[in-house]
């Protein structure tokens, strides 16, 4: 065992340095949230005026990044498209990714994580967040159901005659997870906006539009997340991991989402901002102005960078055929969602609630700066993250049409998407 | 098709077998329901409380009216309340802030709870640790709560708070000044919130005695006020303190655009519109 080991990492020196790194990121995650069972949430940042920081706009993230998995499931195994099981596989395991990476934080971030299972038990069909919960449980199970079978294929688990079985028989269900959790998704990710959505309360949340914002982004970001995870580690492993035309078509699908929310946002903006008036509104986005980068990042950030130029990098064909422009891209795009989660999080808490009769300024603005240890713990996200991916990707059978050449230009990209379309077809017919 | 045979699960049989969970899922859900506790405790628990209209005029409904133009801002309240429910200084469920008239004019603003009828927490409550009694009052249920804090972002008026620290040993500053504790202390990773001296109500139908009139089962910032500027009593019952007031004076709840139906009555001071 050792001596596999060592040959392991004399062989691939590099690889095994990386694997170190994330390693030791997990490991500041673990102890992080080990400190913070232990001490509670005092040593955060957080305070009663603003109850949710970092931790929430990272589990937000990390579900919204997770939307390639339904999409890309829904494409192949209801709508037929089979050869997109190339990269639903890797979307898939992103998606179970993104979802327990969630999860650990929703755990941390709870008062009283040792009562984790109260929303399977006592229900509340009326709260959002009830539904989310129990939404993303059962859809974590499809995701599971979907990545087992990947996983008992690639490794010596399928000699044993029952995994073998196992796995062939949930292989066979697939149609069923994918129709699950497309509706379990297109649930969840859209309450996700509603959570804040529905709080009349606070006028930067409330916003009908929220909930599909949230969708729309979740789609054209986790797309763009598959993606580029796809392409980096295709150029890491010097394979060609999906054919060129899937790459293609999934850009396009990516770049028409991104329209799509863009379209949204911008009226959902101009409705509630720009063509309306409401006093409550239109004092706190001043307080917003005056005291934080909202204005700055919700423009530059999540519009701009975050959907536009997203959206014409995937749709112009000249730039779609380029990989560094295509990551570029999805890069942007993720990056969007993030702030957008981000944002949507801190805003609202920012600005205080006016609840005295009085016209006296009572209710100060709220800060907030995430603290070390809320830092640790997304470090541990992040760190497990790519750990698991960097092992599935070297260990697991992701991407069933993977052929050992590099694909490196643009012209190469072309010449692969004539012959794979000229393969198919006959293979259709 | 050639598609056919190499499809595992072709798309009407999918459609079959969608439709044979379904009505199996039903068949099994519909004899089950009245069976489960957790189902039945759902619909026991929540559906008659926590909406608008609750029109069972026989309970009565707890409410409060406080005269802002009476409070001097002493903070009397505040401190008793600390005292009885055992809260910190950084905990308080009872605020004051001294506020302005457009006029320019200070008054003293104080807030316990406001036990909304249509309570914005109770609804996001994902697991019913919160929810509105048969007689108006809004509780925590302690050994519930998971400490999400979605509570705190729906309440509109900042009325809960979080045990983000676990309590020592520290002995309350306001004690034996201004009362002693009679509840148990929360413990960490909880929300909690004023009660309206919820202990107090619980022992006035067996003592015999009215909340709002007897001291010994009402609030405990009530009984304390130097100017009488807070009154206690049942909304439901016309000879209580509060239901005259209310039907005699004008009086303002705070920010009832929401729709929250607060039980919390405020007389405003001069200077002030409704």
């Amino acid at each position: 065992m050792i001596s596999t080991v060592r040959d392991f990492v004399r062989n691939s020196p590099a690889y095994s340095a990386w694997v170190l790194l994330l390693a030791a990121m997990f490991g500041v995650g673990v102890y992080s949230v080990i400190y913070v069972l232990i001490n509670g949430l005092a040593p955060t940042s957080l305070s009663d005026n603003l109850v949710w920081g970092l931790w929430i706009a990272v589990d937000l993230s990390a579900i919204g990044l997770g939307a390639g998995a339904f999409t890309l499931s829904a494409a192949v195994y209801l709508l037929g498209m089979k050869r997109y099981e190339s990269i639903a596989r890797a979307a898939v395991l992103i998606g179970l990714l993104g979802y327990t990476a969630a999860m650990i934080a929703l755990f941390v971030d709870i008062g009283r994580p040792d009562r984790f299972y109260h929303p399977l038990i006592y229900w509340n069909v009326h709260s959002v967040l009830w539904e989310i919960t129990i939404c993303v449980v059962f859809y974590s199970m499809v995701l599971m159901m979907e990545v087992i079978p990947i996983v008992i294929e690639s490794t010596a688990l399928k000699r044993n005659r029952f995994l073998h079985w196992l796995a062939g028989f949930l292989h066979r269900l697939m149609p069923i997870a994918a129709l699950f959790g497309m509706g379990l998704s297109l649930l969840h990710q859209s309450s996700l906006g509603a959570t804040y959505g529905v709080l009349t309360a606070r006028p930067v949340w409330y916003s009908p539009s929220a909930p599909v914002l949230f969708i729309l982004n979740a789609v054209a970001s986790g797309i763009s997340l598959t993606l580029i995870v796809t392409l980096i580690t295709s150029s890491f492993m010097k394979r060609r991991l999906v054919p060129g035309d899937i790459i293609n078509n999934i850009a396009k699908l990516a770049g028409i989402a991104s329209l799509a929310y863009l379209y949204l946002k911008l009226w959902s903006w101009a409705a509630t901002n720009y063509y309306s008036h409401s006093p409550a509104l239109e004092r706190d986005l001043e307080l917003l102005r005056e005291n934080t980068p909202y204005g700055f990042t919700f423009w530059w950030f999540e519009v701009l960078l975050g959907a536009l130029v997203p959206a014409v990098i995937f749709l112009w064909p000249r730039t779609r055929r380029n990989r560094y422009a295509l990551i570029l891209a999805g890069v942007l795009s993720v990056m969007g969602l993030i702030v957008y989660r981000w944002n949507m999080t801190l805003s609202g808490f920012t600005v205080g609630l006016d609840w005295s009769p009085g016209v006296a300024e009572l209710f100060p603005v709220n800060t907030y700066s995430p603290s070390l240890v809320e830092w640790g713990v997304v470090v541990g996200i992040v760190g497990y993250w790519l750990l698991a991916w960097s092992l599935a990707a070297r260990f697991l059978r992701l991407y069933p049409h993977a052929k050992d050449e590099p694909e490196s230009s643009a012209a190469e990209a072309v010449e692969t998407h004539a012959a794979d379309s000229g393969e198919a077809r006959p293979a259709q017919a | 098709m050639d598609d056919s045979k190499t499809t595992l699960v072709t798309r009407r049989e999918l459609l079959q077998i969608m439709l044979g969970a379904g009505i199996s899922v039903g068949a099994a859900v519909v004899p089950a329901e009245p069976l489960s506790p957790i189902i039945r405790g759902y619909f026991e628990r929540l559906e008659p409380e926590g909406t608008i209209g609750r029109d069972s005029r026989d309970q009565p409904h707890w409410g409060m009216v406080i005269d802002l133009g009476k409070c001097i801002g002493c903070e009397y309240c505040v401190y008793a309340c600390q005292a009885t429910n055992d809260v910190p200084d950084d905990m308080r469920w009872n605020v004051h802030l001294v506020d302005e008239t457009p006029t320019g004019d200070i008054f003293h603003m104080t807030r316990p709870c406001l036990h909304c009828q249509n309570a914005p927490c109770v609804k996001v409550c994902p697991v019913q640790a919160t929810y509105v009694r048969d007689d108006g009052l809004v509780i925590m249920d302690y050994d519930r709560c998971i400490g999400c804090r979605y509570c705190q972002a729906a309440c509109p008026y900042d009325a809960r708070v979080f045990n983000w620290d676990s309590r020592g040993d520290e002995t309350l500053p306001y004690v034996p000044e201004w009362g002693a504790p009679e509840v148990e202390r929360r413990a960490r990773g909880v929300v909690e919130k004023c009660t309206f001296c919820i202990h107090r109500i619980d022992e006035a139908a067996e003592r015999g005695l009215t909340p709002g009139i007897d001291t010994d089962v009402t609030p405990a910032c009530v009984n304390v006020c130097p100017v009488e500027a807070r009154y206690f009593g049942d909304l439901n019952d016309p000879s209580s303190p509060v239901a005259q007031i209310i039907s005699s004076t004008p009086t303002l709840r705070l920010r009832n655009d929401l729709g929250t139906e607060a039980s919390v009555y405020y007389i405003p001071p001069r200077g002030l519109a409704i």
